[in-house]
């Protein structure tokens, strides 16, 4: 079931396995993701979906198996972890903006500290980013001052700012209000179109047909279905997808 | 009335017993609270370390000072070392230091395992997506705790810090016990030689009072200045 991908992978996953306790969460997952492309990871709740991203930089330790970013295993004891989470982008269902700093600070704080970047530089790049989604004004406002969409716009930029070259989405918009989603959504759409290269837990199903080239089915900590995206939801084969697409199209 | 005249007969004429227990007081006071913050701090990071015995260790006592008397320790301190060999030295130019240096220690141990817990506590309400949005970053993790963490957690730590500093003096009062000429120790001493039990209590309440209230007030202040820029 597992799509060929004639693309050399920036990321790599072999048969990983997460338990909790004695709770298997991840049973051998194996995916390979290239470079430019823009994969949603879908499936029902608790199916290992958001366990199976955070694995990617590590904030969950995967049980076994291996993960291959930039040629380097990075479950390796040996290999330095806080370096490769610098290329790696992470966005929260829960924003979580650092709520003692205004969204400037949010924003330079890993590339003035982690990267040694110029304050000057890292704010110039800031205030351009901000602008690209719309926040350019709210620079100096702290998170609780913000909307959700709005926070979680400028937990893009936070992400961006380190300049990684993969962005993980951790259902971006689960926790927001109805009306605020499109605006989350379309900043994601144009990150897509700039070529970064994507991995979104999602329960957008639109977002994962329309905006993403590969969608991948991850139900009970197995991946039932990994197809272009068009393939898989027009042609659904395991029962189990089927059964999920009836219930949330 | 006779009541005031009486109290202010006793301000007049003991006022130098009253003001000797409240220098005694507050010595005993501030260094039990800072010898009780530092080494409080020590404890909840051994607490909240990743290493298993010093989590053990520090876990253990903690429940252990918070489960039994400031009595029983003071006295044990006081009294049951120095019959297992330690004591505390005698310093020539400081007035009853071992007595002192008892005092303080009891109480600056048993005020570090509430310390401890109030910066745990303080430290565990702090939202856990805040640590990984720092990890997936790239922070180290002392990184994100010093940048993120502890500016968040100050906020929940210092009010509770505020009434531990105020039980600290109230307690105080138990060092009396073992012969600290303390506030609570010249109260008795003034009682003893007037018989006015009433009047003089209600003095030693309201000093008592006072410093509290000044210590309250004086967290609050910090407090305020603490929460710019937060919810």
């Amino acid at each position: 079931m597992e799509a060929s991908n004639p693309n050399p992978g920036l990321l790599e996953v072999r048969n990983l396995t997460k338990d909790f306790g004695k709770i298997q969460v991840l049973k051998g997952i194996t995916a390979s993701f290239a470079k430019n492309e823009v994969v949603s990871i879908i499936g029902p709740s608790g199916g290992g979906k958001s366990t199976f991203l955070r694995c990617l930089n590590l904030l969950e330790m995967p049980t076994s198996g291996e993960i291959i970013f930039d040629g380097v295993n990075i479950c390796d004891k040996k290999t330095d972890i806080n370096l490769h989470r610098q290329k790696i982008g992470m966005v929260f269902q829960q924003f979580n903006l650092f709520n003692n700093m205004n969204v400037m600070k949010n924003l330079i704080a890993a590339p003035v500290k982690i990267k040694g970047m110029e304050k000057e530089e890292a704010k110039e790049r800031a205030m351009k980013l901000l602008g690209k989604v719309g926040l350019a004004d709210r620079a100096d406002a702290y998170p609780h001052q913000l909307s959700g969409g709005q926070e979680q716009r400028v937990a893009i930029v936070r992400a961006l700012m380190m300049e990684p070259e993969v962005m993980l989405f951790d259902e971006p918009t689960s926790a927001l209000d109805p009306e605020m989603i499109g605006e989350v959504l379309d900043v994601m759409k144009s990150l897509a179109e700039d070529g970064m290269t994507m991995i979104v837990v999602t329960h957008e199903m639109r977002f994962a047909r329309e905006v993403s080239g590969r969608t991948i089915f991850l139900c009970d900590g197995v991946i039932e279905e990994d197809k272009p995206s068009h393939a898989l939801f027009d042609h659904p084969e395991s029962p189990k997808l089927v059964s999920f697409l009836s219930k949330v199209l | 009335m006779e009541f005031f005249k009486d109290i202010f007969t006793l301000l007049t004429r003991y006022n130098s017993f009253f003001v000797q227990g409240i220098g005694n007081t507050l010595i005993i006071a501030f260094f039990s609270v800072i010898l009780g913050i530092v080494s409080g701090t020590l404890m909840a990071t051994m607490r909240l370390s990743s290493v298993k015995p010093l989590r053990y260790l520090a876990t253990a006592y903690i429940e252990f000072v918070r489960g039994t008397p400031l009595m029983v320790q003071l006295m044990f301190i006081f009294y049951g070392l120095p019959m297992t060999g330690i004591t505390f030295p005698d310093v020539p130019f400081i007035p009853n230091f071992a007595r002192f240096a008892a005092g303080i220690v009891a109480m600056s141990m048993n005020s570090c395992a509430y310390v401890a817990e109030i910066i745990r506590s303080g430290i565990q309400a702090v939202d856990p997506g805040q640590t990984e949005a720092a990890r997936s970053l790239g922070f180290r993790k002392s990184q994100a705790m010093t940048m993120v963490v502890l500016p968040q957690a100050i906020k929940n730590i210092l009010p509770a810090l505020g009434n531990e500093f105020v039980t600290v003096i109230k307690e105080s009062s138990i060092v009396s016990v073992i012969g600290i000429a303390d506030l609570m120790f010249r109260t008795n001493d003034v009682i003893a030689v007037t018989y006015r039990s009433l009047q003089c209590l209600a003095i030693a309440a309201v000093i008592y009072f006072i410093m509290t209230f000044i210590g309250g007030r004086f967290i609050a202040l910090l407090e305020r200045r603490l929460s710019v820029g937060s919810k």
